[in-house]
Formats: C-alpha cells, sequence, structure tokens
C-alpha cells in the first residue's frame, strides 16, 4: 500500500523519487523502441465510371486497419471512437450498415459496383454478428446497438425491434475472420427500415468517422447538396476482424464506401442556373430520324451526346489534396483516383499537373492517380463528337418484385428474376422480411419458369420459414433457387392484410406501409461454361408500398358515445318500465299544452295593454 | 315514402302536439272536449307504490354506491402511496444530523505524561466544537497503542479507522512546527525538549499546538461539509425553521464571521466538482489542428504517470479510460485568437474558453452509463502558434468546470516529434490532467497528505450523496404534492422506500465512522431517489384534466341521470300531491 501511494505520488511531490521515476522512464522508452510501433493503416480510393445516358457513378472507398488489442483496450488512433466504443459496450464482433437512396437501373447502367456488397435496400439496412450467451442476450445487445447507431447516425435505427429484425440462415455469411471467439456465440441480427428517408444529417456523421473529416483527401468532395441529388446514391460502414493467415495477429478493420450515379446533364444544368428552366430551343438537339418530325417541333433526343465534364463542375469543388495518411503507406502502390472509360475516352482526358499517375498494366481502360498533399486535383473530359459509348458490364441476374391483387383484404407479391446468361444458371437465395401485419400464404408460395423448363419440375430447392407472430416479430423467408440459363423465374405468393390496432398507425396512415426490400444473394461460384470465379454478389430489389384499410381515426370517441348511449337507452327504457304507471289511453292525465301557452300569451297580452 | 311521411308528420304537428303515438283516431276525437272523456286511472295498490319507491332507491343506491366508484375507479390515476411526512423529513434534514467522528492516534514515545497531555488537548477541541454547535467533526484523541503487541492484526483497522497519526517529536532547534508526510497519515509534530524547570508550560505550549495542528489540518474540509449541509438546514420552507435560526442566530453571536473570500472560494470549487458516482468513464482525446501528430504514447504515459493515482482512489470510485486522436479538429468558429507581438505568441480570450469545447464537430460524447470525464490535448494550427490562454500557469491549461480539463501544447517548428508525441512529452500533460481530475471529484487541496485528502474526500462525497439524495427526495415530495394528475407507479414507491432504508443505514454508519460504507450506502440511496424521481411513466400522462373525462362520458352520464332524477321528482311531487289531497279530505 505504501509503494503504491510512494508511485502514485512521485510527479506531485516528492522530489527524491523523481529520478527513479526518469529512470524508470528512460527504461520503458528504450524496451519500446526495440519494437516497432504498430500504426494504423488507412487507405482511401475514388473510382469514377461514366454509365450509358449521361450518368456518372462515383464510388468513394475508405479502409483503415488497427490492431485489435489497442480496439479492445479502447485506445482508437484511426478507428472512431464513437463508433468503436458502441461495437465494444455491445460485443458486436462484425457489424454492416447500410444508407440508400434511389434505385440502381441495373438495364440502362449494368451490374452494380462492387458486385453490390456495399448497397443496400432503399431506406437503411443493419446486419450484425453479436457475441452472446443465449437468444435473449443477442437480442438486448442488438437493441442497444441499434439504440447507440440511432444517436451516431441521426437515424431512426432505435425502431428496429423485434418485428423488424430477422435472423437469416442462408443469405449472410461472416466475412471477418474468429479464429479465438467460440462460432456458435455469434448471432446474425438483420433489420431494416425501407422508411427511413437519408439525408445531410446521416452523412455528416458519416464524414466524422473519417480520419480526414471530409476536410482533406478523396473525401473533400462529398457535399450534401451534390450527393443527395443524385439519381442513386448509398452509404455503407463495414466492421470486421481480420486475421493475418500468417503471424496470427488480428486487425479490426473499418471500411466506409459512398457510391453514388450523378445524373451529369442535371448536375451541370445546376451549376449553369441553379433555379431549372427548360432548355433554349438552340441547345436542343432534335431527333430527325422520327417519321413525324418536321421543322416546326423539336423532339429532344437524350443521350445523344457526350456532355463535357470535370470533377469541379459536378461536385462543385476540386479535390484539395491527398488525405495524409492515405499517402504514408509505405508498402502498396498507392492509387488515390481512377478511372474506367474505353481507351480511347481516356486518351482525351485532362488533368491537372499535379498528380502523379500511377502505373495500371494491362488494363488500357483505366487509368489511376496518386494524390499529393495539399496539392488540389481536377479531371475533366472534352466534348467528344461522335459520341462513345461506356463500358457496361451485364449483371449476372435481374431482379424486380411488385404488388398484385386489388382490395383491402387480399393482396399478391411477383418477384421476377431474369438470368440473361445463355450458359450457365445462376443459383440464388431469395430472402423476404415481411412486417407482421402482411401474412403470406405459404401454399400459395409457387415459381414459375418461363419458358417452361424441360429439366427438374421445382426449381426451389431449399425453403426456410419463420412464420409471423402478431406484434413479437415478422415472417422471415428464404429460398435457394437455380435460374436456369436465359430463362426467367416468376415467384408468386398471396398474403392476407392485418388489421392494426388504433394506435399502431404512424400519423401518415394513408400513405401506406413500407415493406423491405428482398435480398437476393448469389453465392459465390464458378462459372460452368469459361470456368471464370464470381465473387458472392448481392442484389436488392425496391422497396414496396403497402396500403392497409386505415380506420377513421375519431374512432375510440365515436365508440364511447355509441355503447355509452346503447347502455343510457337500456337502463332508461328498463328503468322507466319498472317506475312508469301503465293506465289505459284515455285514463292518461293529459297535460294541456295548448290550453297553457294560450294562458301565458293571453296574460301577457293583458300584461302588455295595461 | 318519405315524402309521405313527412307531410303526415307535418299535418300531425299542425294539429296536435301530441307525439305521433298517440294521435289515434280515438284520442283524435277526444282533442276538442278534454274533460268529457277522460277518466281517472284507478288508484294505485300501496304495494305497487311501495315497490316504485324500492326500485328508484335501489337504482340510486347502485348508481351511487357502485355506478360512480367503479367509474371512479376505472379511469382514475394510479398512485402509489408515498412516505410523504417522511420524505420532507429527509429533505428537511431533520432525521439524520451528519457527524463524522474522526479518530486521532498520538505517539509520544519521550513524552512522560502523554495521558494528560491528551486531555488537555481533547478539553480544547471539545471546546472549540462547544463553540460552534452545528460543526459535523468530532474529533477524538487515542494514544497510539504500543507497537510491539498488535502490530499484524490491527494493521487494517487501522488503515480504516484512524484519520491520522500524530507523532510527537522532540526537536531542540525549530521549536513547534508540524510536517505532513506526503504519502501517509503520518503527520509529525516537533517540539522543542522540556526543560525540567518549565514542565507544566511546556505541555501546556504543547497541547495548545496540537489543537492547533489539528485544526488547522482538518478546517478546509469542516468548511466544505458545513457548506454542503448548509441549503440543507436552511431551507426557507422547512418546518424547523424555528430550530436552525436559533442555530443560525447561535453562530452569528459566537464566531467570528467567516471571510467573504473563504465562501466564495468554496463555492467555486464546489461547482467545479462532477456528480459523484461509483465508476467514471475517462477519455483522454488528442485534439489537433493538422494531421500531426499521427500518434501519441498514450497508453504507457497512463500506466505511467495516472494509474497509480486511480488505483489509490479506487476506495471512492473506479475509472475506464479511452483515449482517441481526432485529426483536422478547428476551433469553435467563433474564436480568435489575437496575436501579441511582445510575446510572440497568439492568446486566446478569457471569455473563449468558455466555448473553447466545439461541441458540434468533435466527437465526445461517450455511450457507457457512467459520467464521462474529458481531458483534451489539442494542438494548434502553425498558423496560430504559439497558442497561450491568458492569465495561465506554465502548464498552458484550463478546467471546465464538471467536464474535464484541457491542455494546449504548443510544438514549435521543429521538424522532430512532430509526428509522435513520445512518453516524455506527455508527462508534464497527464501531469495537470491529474491535477484537473483531482479537483474535478473534488479533493481538497490541503493538506499535503494524499491519503488524508482522500480520506476527507470520501467523507465529502458521503456527504454530498446524503444531501443530494434526501433533497432529491424532497423534490419528488413537492412534485407529487403540486401536481395531483400525475401518476406514481409503484416503482416508484419501492424505489423511495429502498432510498429512505438507505439513507438511513448511511446514517448510522456514518455515525459509527466507516465512512467508505456510507458512502456506499448513500450513493444507493442516491441513486434509488433519482430512479424515482425520474421514473418515465409518471411524466407520460401529466395533462389529462377532469373535465375531459366528464366531457367523453356525458354521452352516458346524462341519459341515465335524466330518468334517475325524473323519478325522484316525479316521486317527490305525487307524494305532495297526496299530502294535499289527504289534508283537503280531512
Amino acid at each position: 500500500m505504501t509503494l503504491l501511494f510512494a508511485r502514485s505520488h512521485q510527479w506531485l511531490i516528492s522530489p527524491s523519487l523523481k529520478i527513479f521515476s526518469r529512470l524508470l522512464t528512460l527504461l520503458i522508452i528504450l524496451t519500446l523502441s526495440g519494437n516497432v510501433v504498430v500504426a494504423d493503416t488507412y487507405k482511401e480510393k475514388l473510382d469514377l465510371q461514366p454509365l450509358s445516358g449521361q450518368f456518372l457513378l462515383a464510388s468513394f472507398n475508405f479502409q483503415s486497419h488497427g490492431p485489435i488489442e489497442a480496439f479492445n483496450k479502447q485506445m482508437f488512433q484511426l478507428f472512431p471512437r464513437s463508433l468503436g466504443q458502441i461495437l465494444q459496450y455491445t460485443h458486436t464482433r462484425e457489424l454492416h450498415l447500410r444508407f440508400a437512396l434511389g434505385r440502381w437501373d441495373s438495364e440502362l447502367w449494368g451490374a452494380q459496383p462492387g458486385d453490390g456488397q456495399n448497397a443496400g435496400g432503399t431506406g437503411v439496412e443493419t446486419w450484425a454478428w453479436v457475441e452472446a450467451d443465449n437468444d435473449v442476450e443477442a437480442e438486448a445487445r442488438w437493441t442497444s446497438l441499434n439504440n447507440a447507431l440511432s444517436g451516431l447516425f441521426c437515424a431512426s435505427l432505435n425502431f428496429i425491434d423485434s418485428t423488424r429484425t430477422i435472423r437469416p440462415v442462408m443469405s449472410f455469411n461472416p466475412t471477418g475472420d474468429y479464429p479465438t471467439t467460440n462460432t456458435s456465440r455469434l448471432f446474425l441480427l438483420h433489420g431494416s427500415l425501407p422508411k427511413e428517408p437519408v439525408c445531410t444529417e446521416n452523412l455528416t456523421p458519416f464524414l466524422k468517422l473519417l480520419p480526414c473529416k471530409g476536410k482533406s483527401g478523396i473525401s473533400t468532395l462529398l457535399d450534401g447538396h451534390k450527393l443527395f441529388d443524385a439519381s442513386f446514391q448509398s452509404m455503407s460502414i463495414d466492421v470486421r476482424p481480420i486475421c493475418s493467415p500468417h503471424t496470427g495477429t488480428c486487425d479490426i478493420e473499418i471500411q466506409q464506401t459512398i457510391d453514388m450515379v450523378l445524373d451529369i446533364s442535371r448536375s451541370l444544368q445546376r451549376k449553369d442556373s441553379p433555379v431549372p428552366r427548360p432548355r433554349d430551343q438552340h441547345e436542343l438537339i432534335c431527333d430527325t430520324s422520327k417519321p413525324y418530325a418536321s421543322n416546326e417541333y423539336c423532339y429532344p433526343m437524350d443521350n445523344s451526346i457526350d456532355l463535357p465534364w470535370s470533377l469541379s463542375d459536378l461536385f462543385g469543388r476540386t479535390i484539395s489534396g491527398g488525405c495524409p495518411f492515405a499517402i504514408k503507406i509505405p508498402t502498396e502502390e498507392t492509387q488515390h483516383v481512377c478511372i474506367h472509360a474505353p481507351e480511347n475516352k481516356l486518351k482525351t482526358m485532362e488533368t491537372l499537373e499535379l498528380a502523379a499517375p500511377a502505373p495500371t498494366e494491362g488494363q488500357p481502360d483505366l487509368k489511376c492517380y496518386v494524390l499529393r498533399e495539399n496539392l488540389p486535383f481536377d479531371l475533366s473530359f472534352p466534348k467528344q463528337q461522335p459520341p462513345i459509348s461506356p463500358l457496361r458490364q451485364e449483371p449476372l441476374l435481374y431482379a424486380e418484385r411488385s404488388f398484385t391483387g386489388h382490395g383491402q383484404e387480399h393482396g399478391g407479391v411477383k418477384t421476377v428474376l431474369r438470368n440473361p446468361n445463355p450458359n450457365d444458371p445462376v443459383e440464388v437465395v431469395y430472402l423476404e422480411s415481411l412486417p407482421w401485419f402482411m401474412k403470406p400464404y405459404l401454399h400459395t408460395f409457387k415459381a414459375q419458369v418461363l419458358p417452361a423448363f424441360d429439366g427438374e419440375a421445382d426449381v426451389i430447392s431449399e425453403l426456410y420459414y419463420r412464420p409471423a407472430l402478431d406484434r413479437k416479430r415478422g415472417t422471415q423467408l428464404e429460398a435457394k433457387l437455380v435460374v436456369p440459363p436465359n430463362s426467367v423465374v416468376i415467384l408468386t405468393y398471396d398474403f392476407e392484410k392485418a388489421v392494426l390496432r388504433y394506435t399502431e398507425y404512424p400519423p401518415d396512415a394513408n400513405r401506406g406501409f413500407d415493406v423491405a426490400s428482398a435480398i437476393i444473394t448469389i453465392p459465390p461460384h464458378r462459372q460452368g461454361s469459361d470456368g471464370k470465379i464470381i465473387p458472392a454478389t448481392s442484389i436488392r430489389t425496391t422497396s414496396l408500398l403497402l396500403s392497409l384499410p386505415t380506420p377513421d381515426f375519431s374512432m375510440p370517441y365515436n365508440v364511447i358515445i355509441f355503447t355509452s348511449t346503447i347502455m343510457a337507452l337500456a337502463f332508461g327504457s328498463i328503468f322507466n318500465l319498472l317506475v312508469r304507471r301503465f293506465v289505459a289511453v284515455d285514463e292518461v292525465q293529459r297535460v294541456d299544452l295548448k290550453g297553457k301557452i294560450r294562458g301565458l300569451l293571453g296574460r301577457l297580452k293583458k300584461g302588455k295593454t295595461e | 315514402m318519405d315524402k309521405d311521411g313527412s307531410q303526415s308528420k307535418l299535418l300531425q304537428d299542425d294539429d296536435s302536439i301530441l307525439p305521433a303515438g298517440f294521435v289515434d283516431k280515438g284520442a283524435d276525437d277526444s282533442t276538442g272536449d278534454l274533460a268529457a272523456t277522460f277518466k281517472q286511472p284507478p288508484p294505485e295498490r300501496p304495494e305497487t307504490v311501495r315497490t316504485r319507491l324500492w326500485v328508484l332507491l335501489s337504482a340510486w343506491m347502485i348508481a351511487i354506491f357502485l355506478g360512480l366508484p367503479l367509474w371512479h375507479a376505472t379511469t382514475t390515476i394510479y398512485r402509489a402511496p408515498l412516505p410523504m411526512q417522511e420524505m420532507q423529513n429527509w429533505s428537511e434534514g431533520k432525521l439524520c444530523k451528519t457527524e463524522f467522528p474522526l479518530l486521532v492516534e498520538v505517539e509520544a514515545p519521550s513524552l512522560p505524561d502523554a495521558e494528560n497531555l491528551l486531555k488537555t488537548v481533547q478539553h480544547a477541541l471539545d471546546d472549540a466544537n462547544d463553540f460552534a454547535a452545528h460543526k459535523p467533526h468530532h474529533l477524538r484523541l487515542r494514544l497510539a497503542a504500543k507497537k510491539a503487541e498488535s502490530e499484524e492484526d490491527s494493521k487494517s483497522d487501522r488503515d480504516e479507522n484512524v484519520a491520522c497519526l500524530l507523532r510527537l517529536i522532540p526537536d531542540s532547534q525549530n521549536g513547534y512546527n508540524h510536517i505532513v508526510q506526503s504519502s501517509s497519515r503520518i503527520v509529525d509534530i516537533h517540539y522543542p525538549p522540556p526543560s525540567s524547570s518549565s514542565q507544566s508550560s511546556v505541555s501546556a505550549g504543547l497541547s495548545k499546538f496540537v489543537a492547533e495542528t489539528l485544526e488547522v489540518l482538518f478546517r478546509q474540509e469542516q468548511e466544505l461539509i458545513e457548506h454542503l449541509l448548509l441549503p440543507q438546514t436552511s431551507n426557507p420552507g422547512s418546518l424547523n425553521a424555528i430550530s436552525s435560526q436559533s442555530a443560525d442566530e447561535g453562530r452569528d453571536k459566537k464566531t467570528p464571521p467567516k471571510p467573504r473570500a473563504a465562501t466564495a472560494d468554496i463555492t467555486r470549487r464546489m461547482s467545479r466538482v462532477v456528480k459523484y458516482s461509483s465508476s467514471y468513464h475517462i477519455t483522454f482525446s488528442l485534439f489537433t489542428a493538422t494531421s500531426l501528430p499521427a500518434s501519441w504514447d498514450i497508453e504507457s504515459a497512463i500506466s505511467q504517470y495516472l494509474t497509480p493515482l486511480l488505483s489509490a482512489l479506487s476506495p471512492i470510485s473506479n475509472f475506464t479510460i479511452s483515449t482517441q486522436v481526432q485529426y483536422y479538429a478547428s476551433m469553435s468558429s467563433g474564436i480568435t485568437p489575437s496575436y501579441d507581438g511582445q510575446s510572440q505568441s497568439w492568446t486566446l480570450k478569457k471569455e473563449d474558453l468558455s466555448s473553447f469545447i466545439n461541441s458540434a464537430e468533435w466527437p465526445l460524447a461517450s455511450i457507457s452509463n457512467d459520467p464521462n470525464l474529458n481531458f483534451i490535448l489539442y494542438i494548434p494550427h502553425p498558423s496560430v502558434s504559439p497558442l497561450t490562454i491568458p492569465s495561465a500557469s506554465h502548464s498552458n491549461s484550463f478546467l471546465l468546470p464538471q467536464w474535464g480539463g484541457v491542455t494546449i501544447l504548443n510544438l514549435g517548428h521543429s521538424a522532430s516529434g512532430l509526428e509522435h508525441l513520445s512518453n516524455p512529452t506527455l508527462k508534464p500533460v497527464l501531469e495537470t490532467f491529474a491535477t484537473h481530475l483531482l479537483a474535478l471529484l473534488g479533493a481538497p487541496p490541503h493538506p499535503a497528505s494524499l491519503p488524508i485528502r482522500l480520506d476527507s474526500l470520501i467523507r465529502q462525497r458521503s456527504a454530498e450523496v446524503l444531501v443530494s439524495a434526501s433533497s432529491t427526495l424532497g423534490s419528488l415530495q413537492r412534485l407529487v404534492n403540486a401536481l395531483p394528475s400525475i401518476s406514481i407507479p409503484t416503482t416508484v414507491s419501492d424505489s423511495v422506500q429502498d432510498s429512505i432504508r438507505h439513507l438511513s443505514l448511511a446514517c448510522e454508519e456514518l455515525r459509527k465512522g466507516s465512512f467508505v460504507k456510507a458512502l456506499e450506502m448513500g450513493r444507493v440511496a442516491q441513486e434509488e431517489a433519482e430512479k424515482a424521481f425520474f421514473e418515465r411513466t409518471m411524466v407520460a400522462q401529466v395533462y389529462f384534466p377532469d373535465e375531459h373525462k366528464l366531457a367523453v362520458y356525458l354521452p352516458l352520464l346524462g341519459p341515465v341521470s335524466v330518468p334517475l332524477v325524473l323519478g325522484v321528482f316525479r316521486e317527490v311531487k305525487r307524494v305532495i300531491a297526496e299530502k294535499k289531497r289527504l289534508r283537503s279530505s280531512a
């Protein structure tokens, strides 16, 4: 005890102990300088890809690694403390969080960037592996995780309760490494909020998690006005532990991405005239190929010209130099800004002469740059005539989902999955998370193949179904099925609409209830025809808007009044039956009202005349 | 059909005021001449009259004794019973006279009549205590046990109970003086050795000096605790205003008025102190205006310079620590340091310091349930470096009351040491943070001995939690009285009971002198009291007035009460008519 006090006091008073402490310090420094101080590493990259129809895909990727020991001790460096503390407090080992707005138009734009792994369904979607002893504890930790994230990201994540939580069986697999954790203690929970409008208040905390905070590096381009003006945008955060198979040391990795599809013509127009105006006639390019075209009328052509653009035009600013932490990585060759475009187009590209090009071997349609600290970066494409059509990668699968049926009582859901590949079938896992008030009839769940498929009669090989419990949990429907090459699988099922309680309706009940996107996962596989390995891919359908029968909201007062009146009527008549005396009609003691009124009037007249 | 019906109704209305049902042919005929066709109904049998009376009476009885209570019970707000009087008594400080018996051991191996000396000192101390009756401290002196006999077994016991140990050492050179050892509870008192001739005078002088020393040692703590207990006793609305007033008078008469500066100092110090909790979360943050320095040796620095202090504090509170580095952290936009040509540095204005923390952008919130203390090391941008704060000591730091501390570190322009903050660089910073931490926790700056200061911190904290818990109970009691429409769930009354039970336990422990236990009990009492006060369901239906209830149920109450009232009215009329008839016939 006394020793403890002595040590505690060395820095306050006792001069004799100072020498000792200095010695100790020296000793520690000497021992420390032997090891290399393991610091966090950070990477960031911006991928640009022009898409057909005058769109530009900009994918931002920010990634940082840090030793997991420091993370567990809450000694944070590049990893954001606000998020790290939440993960530790709730024992979350792996977290995936998605904010998305808009629809990825795969017919026009092709496959999603990053194989769809970074995109989420409309609104907010989150799934996590939570370490816990049992299911109840996992649920409690999941709830507190959502509450904390809700505060951190200014989103209504706290509304992810047990009715919006599912435990997918086939769709998700942990992407991190767990050498020490018993995997039976890890619980996967998934929740989605399709109604959540994603906006700037979610972007600001997102940027705060970055080490450079949008003050330098590619994150300087991220501005709420531009990001949320995009045709499609998706923000994602993934945290997972990663262990090196050689050394056995583990890191914690946080990866933040933003994918946005900018409408180039819209962005340029916004720049020229902030208030949208119709274009002048001489600016229009008329489609003269139409048979009904004439000199008097112009049928404007879309996407016919290649508009000239530059980063500063589209984002309203240039990249203000590289983020220092992303520059310092000594080992790998760094690439900060990359652009994928046809070779002809890349040749015309101009950059500010301040960035060093990074080597890109054997890829003629790719050009990359390394940013330098404090030196701005911009790139621009001049107008091109004739237009060069951009690269497009065919997606593995097209998926769309819609409601069928009519009326307030029943409805149906129809999902169309189309495999464009002429040779290879695609195995997919289809996952739906339905709210409890949408009650599917499982016996109506059917898969139809078009054109009629000769092989196996049933394309569904596995089905996992967890029925809903009213007000406790939603339906979880997971099906593994095969979409044959060059054909369409149509999944249909019917459902019943439940009637909610009075207080369960939201303020805008007549708008309808959002149903979360269906998640279609294609597990990693090797293509049969050319032996190419396809990584895990996921596709999300759009969310649906379900209209439920809505009551008249003055109902409770009406009910009270009706029942009160009936009770009062019943009581009144019975009471009168008991109390009143029944006599014959001619025995009724009549009150001569007429005579009384006449008398009154007469008296009044009399009074007046007097 | 509609048209016909309405037409016929109109017609009937024209010639008869009677309802449609009554208008049959016979009646139509009779309207002209009422008296001719009117028949007197047969007289009622007395049992019919009696039955009717019974029916009427029972209907009223049911309405009054069953209907109304049922309606009231189903629509009323549940209010669990609370021990209101007891709560009020606690809040007025009636139920617990806060006392802090302190045991002081005296070791005087070279003094022959130590017993006698102790008696004199005790007398002097008791006199001082009588002087100011309100003083919570009671110093009790005891001669140290002979070392040899019970060194081992009583060691732990002594550590807990003895507030300090006085060692009387004869010293011929320096005369009277006392030395406080910084890392133990031992206070050495030096006194000139007695010459054989004036044995008694030395003894008197010594006893006076010992009493003074003890007074000095505990004065600051005493003032602080008095300050804590003061608002409780001088509560204007309290019932024991008379007694507290008399106590005030007594103090005014006898003790000299306290210097205002001292009171202001205590208030200032108390306003800094964070609310007591059994555990705190400390966050050390490195905020730099650029991307440099990129890392710091905080882990080793904490374990070296701070962990010993934290483990010494562990009987009072536990601490968890997290650290973070935040780059590109700009000061709040309103703050612009001005350049001082004389010292060639940038200075912040004093009023800027309160808004120095850029809470909009700096991620400082913590999700743990414990109170969070923030210590920030700020590295200014090179363009405003060196940055200084006005009237600062050499440490260039300031303390934010109840929140944490900030140190500004100017790194200079040399390239070395910018990338990484090493352990020696952090040493002065962490020392500043340690003093900040002690100030935030409320440890008195005096005396020099850390154990005595920590002991005194425990006493101070227990007084604080007691006062806080009882005043929370008092507020709850006033709230419940003020808002009759507020609902009180049973959890609230349970918490209140629990809080009161722990309060009295804490009070008992205080009297026994085991302050750590008292603190523990007081903490539970405070937690429970706060749980009761901040019960969420109490606020949910604060405003649901009785008029509203009546309006909603009027469709039931109206139609039901009308036949009941009319029935009584008719009966009364009948009885009166009967009486009149009887009188006229008589």
